[in-house]
């Protein structure tokens, strides 16, 4: 057949692979390899099509058999590139595209896709190589700095020994200044020049650069090259000369960047003195004078346009008081006043001066009766901020004696009254725009909590949600109002209600990264996947598109910066990808789902295999926290807790601990359970591993780390959870024995999964010799079984001690205590039969291996916990009818205070108080009749 | 008062309270990569001294010719530091990299014609309306706005290379063009 001919039937396959119709595309390969069965591009793309529709182990052979071809067709190779993607097989990329470059040599094309392969797999030793070779043959600069960049990112890699780091980067340099033309030709050669002799402290080199006519110009424009100026600078102590540099900016360019204020601030009197060190009074004292005149000048100039130069007269105060230059805090207040005289109209001017508030004693007495005096004016919105501002800082500056519920109370009256009093300053607002008096309602809604954690008594929550539900009438894009919500209805047990305002704020992207802590943190709680209702399983599922994307774009844009020879970017984007990828929250989630799932899915091998599988990769990450806390709202004075730490659930917070907790946990309990043994899951594992950290405390074996309890669990677990987490280990010590005793041998375990894959595909597992077997598949071993003994204390005792827990907590008005015992008691159900699955499922085995007093065991424990979870079930379930009863409800509406209810509507209180009890009794309901669910399936 | 420092793939992790707000899209990673990977020098961030985000600017250099010019993309400001003039910053940062480094005739930006507030400010920035574009934005359902809500103003200002000031017209507001013949 004609190329031309084959071209035509060729395009079909892509048109429908183009368009997501895989199985089109499926079937038209078919057609064609019918006619060509030994085309290689065919192959490649019905690979493709096999993998995008999830049929992997089909698409493993077809894959495999197009390697052995080792290609060099563009077509076929970009196909593969897919397919192996997919996959999560890199190196076998970067493997396909070394055998075609070598095989064609000249092609540049073919070294520059084998260049990004190695990036793409994050290998910079051999990408590094590549590039040195595309260099020497086809000497277009760019390699070369290619080559420079792979070197400095291998110095950067984890997997790289801290004592090869200095090499790479003197390799960098040798090459960098080897360059025919100079890095200055180009801002991010110049970057990467930098970065290099930053790295080696080769200030002299560096500073030759900077000082150029052409290396100050382009700093001058570029702020990724300025700002490596300036730490070069400081690094070798260069402070007068940027200092100088920095004033000229300011007074001749007008340049209000505070950065070029810090500087000058710096050269005057630095923030901190070295260890054992004191400023020199007498050197500095002159220098701070000339900077104060300057500041006053500028200041002066600018009036209101801009606040710098007040500012920078506040910090040179704050550091002349540290190092003792100055005793008398006279001129900070005196500054202070006159920014709040200035400024205090402005929204951040809280913000602004937090920083400067560290005061006591008659000089606090003065801040205060100064900004007591700010008139309660409601005449236009500059009063009003004004007013906030001082409130704002009133609070934060409160001492310990002051924060009573009686002057709390006092306070939070005043901000509610005042709230009412300005809202009509933002009467004619579109509804896009946020009200001017919001901050008042916030700042109620942080005295609420602060009452609430003073007396323990839940019906100051209930008026916070009154209040700022009612505040998001009003403000609709009030999103630090939904935040607040949210916190606070989870904490009143009210899930759905925190749900909706969740979903209001439209999280998407990154944001489900850093923002989905707020609903899904200990979501399993309030998961109701045992009754099929999978909102929340969902929910997490959803978060994790994120990482998906990420690990599927990012490095396709590392690719791009290396075209485009944005070198500054790479590193960045390296560590984003990085960030993302060993998120935290991404596997805080993923253990969340993980307890979900086990509710609603029959627990059998195959979930515990897969679980157990990923669980272990997760257990090895290093990971990063990028949970965005920050963005809530703290109005709380700076004595107390944050109004993040006041309003976690269960008043623990999830982090590395809870995360590495659970993780072992889990991972024990599956390890048990699973019949893979490491050989197996290497021999079964079809992506690449992640790396491996040189230099790392990591080297005990895993047995050993998953046997390591954290001293601080207690900080971060609740007791509920670490008494779950003692039981779970305490059951699988109790068991290892015989689990490891009656574990198939790993050829049994992969003949089986040979035999599961045949009969998927067809096609036997590859690279896996089955040995032959013998008899019934059950394997005698030759030593003695491990004595029976009876199941230890923590285990027995453990239902009969969440019982009296859920009892005592009966009687606390919110129910989301209640539900954490309760959903936990579950939890350990199902770890105890994931653990008995083994045996239970197969009496051949116990009769074997003699194991009947130790099934005689489990079913005394078993009756226990199934009638403790019987009791707590019905108890839910009452309690949701009570919670949910009209009774309720009234009692709910007539706690809201008389503060409130001359502002707020009745029937408004009441349908906030509705939606309380109806999610109240929704999720307790479905927790009890969940938990009754699952006696039944496993009793 | 504020940092005026590079916009950084990182920074995708602490932009919330930006973005957060009616008027700011969160888009894919893909979209603040794809800028940061081609054009980082025209991407900035606004920071307060305590390390929180105020505002950011995303912007390209595109066109042929005479009208290779500087684009503003993306530009938004925390609502808690709005009226701080921390715009007018960040628009005369990318001016001053389209003129000096990408030797661009103009910057342009397309705002909703319904939004005043901003086109005032634009105006106050020396930029004016060189074309009204039929039905460039969705439809945000929240007003009255009308034409007003979908339509956006091409709004531009003349860099010093554009020596015959060829960029801005007087009667931009009377020019109309499909969505479809802007890029």
């Amino acid at each position: 057949m004609s190329a031309a001919a084959f071209e035509r039937q060729i395009r079909p396959i892509y048109d429908a692979l183009d368009t997501g119709s895989n199985k089109s595309a499926i079937v038209a390969c078919n057609k064609l390899l019918k006619k060509h069965p030994k085309n290689v591009l065919v192959k490649a793309l019905k690979a493709l099509a096999l993998i995008r529709s999830q049929k992997v182990e089909e698409s493993l052979v077809l894959c495999d058999e197009v390697l052995q071809t080792k290609p060099t067709d563009d077509g076929v190779l970009t196909a593969m590139m897919h397919v192996l993607r997919g996959l999560g097989r890199h190196n076998d990329t970067v493997t396909m595209f070394e055998e075609a470059y070598k095989k064609m040599p000249a092609n540049e094309d073919l070294g520059a896709q084998t260049f990004f392969a190695n990036v793409r797999a994050s290998r910079w030793k051999s990408a590094h190589q590549v590039a040195t070779r595309m260099y020497k043959q086809f000497q277009d600069e760019r390699y070369l700095f290619w080559s420079i960049m792979s070197a400095i990112l291998q110095a950067k890699d984890v997997s790289t020994p801290s004592a090869m780091r200095p090499i790479l980067y003197q390799l960098a340099h040798r090459l960098i200044t080897s360059s025919p033309t100079p890095s200055y030709a180009n801002a991010d050669r110049f970057h990467l020049h930098l970065t290099i002799l930053r790295e080696l402290k080769l200030y002299e080199e560096a500073n030759k650069l900077l000082d150029s006519d052409i290396g100050k110009s382009i700093c001058a424009t570029n702020l990724s090259c300025n700002e490596l100026r300036r730490e070069i600078y400081v690094q070798q102590g260069r402070i007068q000369l940027e200092a100088e540099q920095a004033e000229h900016l300011i007074v001749e360019k007008k340049d209000r960047n505070w950065l070029e204020f810090l500087s000058v601030i710096e050269g005057a009197i630095p923030a901190t003195s070295p260890e054992g060190t004191t400023v020199d009074l007498e050197a500095t004292g002159p220098k701070v004078s000339r900077v104060r005149e300057l500041f006053l000048k500028i200041a002066e100039e600018d009036g209101t346009k801009d606040r710098s130069a007040p500012l920078a007269l506040l910090e040179v105060e704050k550091r002349a008081l540290h190092h003792g230059l100055s005793q008398d805090r006279g001129p900070l207040l005196t500054l202070l006043k006159q920014y709040f005289d200035k400024f205090g109209d402005k929204a951040c001017c809280f913000e602004d001066l937090k920083p400067f508030l560290d005061l006591d004693g008659d000089d606090l007495a003065q801040l205060t009766s100064f900004l007591e005096a700010v008139p309660t004016s409601f005449t236009t919105v500059s009063d009003l901020r004004r007013l906030i501002n001082s409130y704002k800082i009133l609070r934060y500056t409160l001492p310990q004696s002051e924060i009573t519920e009686e002057k709390e109370a006092s306070r939070n009256a005043a901000y509610i009254k005042a709230y009412f009093e300005g809202l009509p300053l933002g009467d004619g607002l579109p509804s896009t725009e946020l009200q001017p008096a919001d901050d008042l309602a916030l700042l109620a809604g942080n005295t609420y909590v602060n009452l609430w954690k003073l007396t323990g008594n839940d019906c100051h929550l209930l008026n916070a949600v009154y209040l700022l539900e009612f505040a998001l009438t009003k403000s609709k894009q009030s999103f630090l109002t939904r935040l607040i919500l949210i916190r606070l209805y989870r904490l009143l047990g009210a899930l759905n209600a925190a749900l909706e305002h969740y979903r209001a704020m439209q999280i998407k992207q990154v944001q489900h990264d850093t923002l989905s802590h707020l609903i899904l943190s200990r979501a399993s709680t309030f998961s109701l996947a045992s009754t099929g209702d999978l909102t929340l399983a969902t929910e997490c599922l959803e978060s994790t598109h994120i990482y998906l994307s990420n690990s599927q774009e990012t490095a396709d844009f590392i690719v791009r910066a290396f075209t485009g020879e944005k070198y500054s970017q790479i590193p960045e984007f390296i560590f984003f990808e990085d960030q993302l990828d060993n998120s935290l929250q991404r596997d805080t989630v993923k253990v969340e789902h993980v307890r979900m799932r086990l509710t609603h899915e029959v627990i059998q091998s195959d979930l515990i295999d897969l679980e157990l599988i990923e669980l272990k990769f997760i257990f090895d990450k290093v990971h990063y926290d990028n949970r965005d806390f920050a963005i809530l709202p703290n109005y709380q004075p700076k004595v107390a807790q944050s109004l993040h730490e006041q309003t976690l659930l269960f008043d623990r917070p999830e982090g590395e601990v809870w995360l590495s907790t659970f993780l072992k946990t889990y991972i024990r309990a599956f390890q048990q359970a699973s019949d893979l043994d490491d050989t197996v899951e290497e021999k079964l594992l079809v992506g690449d591993r992640p790396k491996q950290i040189a230099d790392s405390e990591k080297k005990l074996p895993l047995r050993e780390r998953l046997l390591q309890r954290d001293p601080k669990e207690s900080e971060s677990l609740t007791p509920d959870e670490i008494k779950f987490v003692d039981y779970t280990h305490a059951l699988v010590d109790w068991l290892e024995p015989h689990h490891n005793h009656c574990r198939p041998p790993p050829a049994v375990v992969l003949a089986e999964a040979a035999k599961q894959t045949e009969l998927k595909t067809g096609h036997p597992l590859k690279g896996i010799d089955i040995p032959p077997m013998n008899g019934n598949g059950h394997h005698k071993k030759n030593e003695e079984p491990p004595a029976i003994v009876d199941a230890p204390e923590v285990v027995v005792k453990y239902f009969e001690t969440a019982k009296s827990r859920f009892q005592e907590l009966q009687s606390k008005s919110s129910p989301s205590e209640l539900l954490h015992v309760a959903t936990l008691a579950q939890e350990a159900y199902l770890l105890l039969v994931t653990e008995t699955l083994r045996f239970n499922k197969n009496p051949s085995l116990v009769k074997i291996h003699k194991l009947g007093n130790l099934v005689a065991n489990f079913k005394a424990l078993r009756s226990d916990a199934v009638s403790v979870l019987g009791e707590i079930s019905s108890t839910l379930i009452k309690r949701a009818e009570d919670d949910g009863s009209s009774d309720s409800r009234h009692l709910c509406v007539d706690r809201c205070t008389p503060d409130l209810s001359s502002h707020i509507d009745h029937d408004f209180v009441f349908t906030c108080a509705k939606k309380i009890c109806d999610s109240r009794k929704k999720v307790l309901d479905g927790v009890g009749k969940g938990i009754d669910r699952l006696r039944g399936t496993y009793a | 008062m504020s940092i005026l420092r590079p916009f950084k793939a990182s920074d995708m992790f602490k932009f919330n309270n930006i973005n957060l707000d009616v008027w700011t899209e969160t888009y894919g990673i893909g979209f603040y990569l794809s800028y940061l990977s081609r054009w980082p020098d025209l991407c900035c961030v606004q920071e307060a001294p305590s390390g929180r985000m105020m505002g950011y600017v995303l912007g390209k250099a595109e066109g042929t010719g005479p009208e290779w010019h500087g684009h503003v993309t993306a530009i938004t400001v925390a609502p808690e530091y709005r009226r701080l003039s921390l715009a007018r910053k960040m628009m005369s940062l990318l001016e001053t990299v389209s003129e000096e480094v990408y030797q661009g005739y103009f910057v342009d930006l397309y705002v909703r014609c319904a939004n005043v507030v901003a086109i005032e400010m634009y105006e106050k920035m020396g930029y004016s309306v060189y074309r009204r574009v039929r039905e460039y934005y969705g439809n945000l359902g929240i007003g009255k706005g009308g034409k007003d809500e979908e339509d956006a103003f091409d709004m531009r200002k003349p860099l010093p290379r554009d020596v015959n000031r060829k960029s801005i017209r007087p009667n931009g507001r009377d020019i109309i063009v499909s969505a479809h013949d802007v890029s």
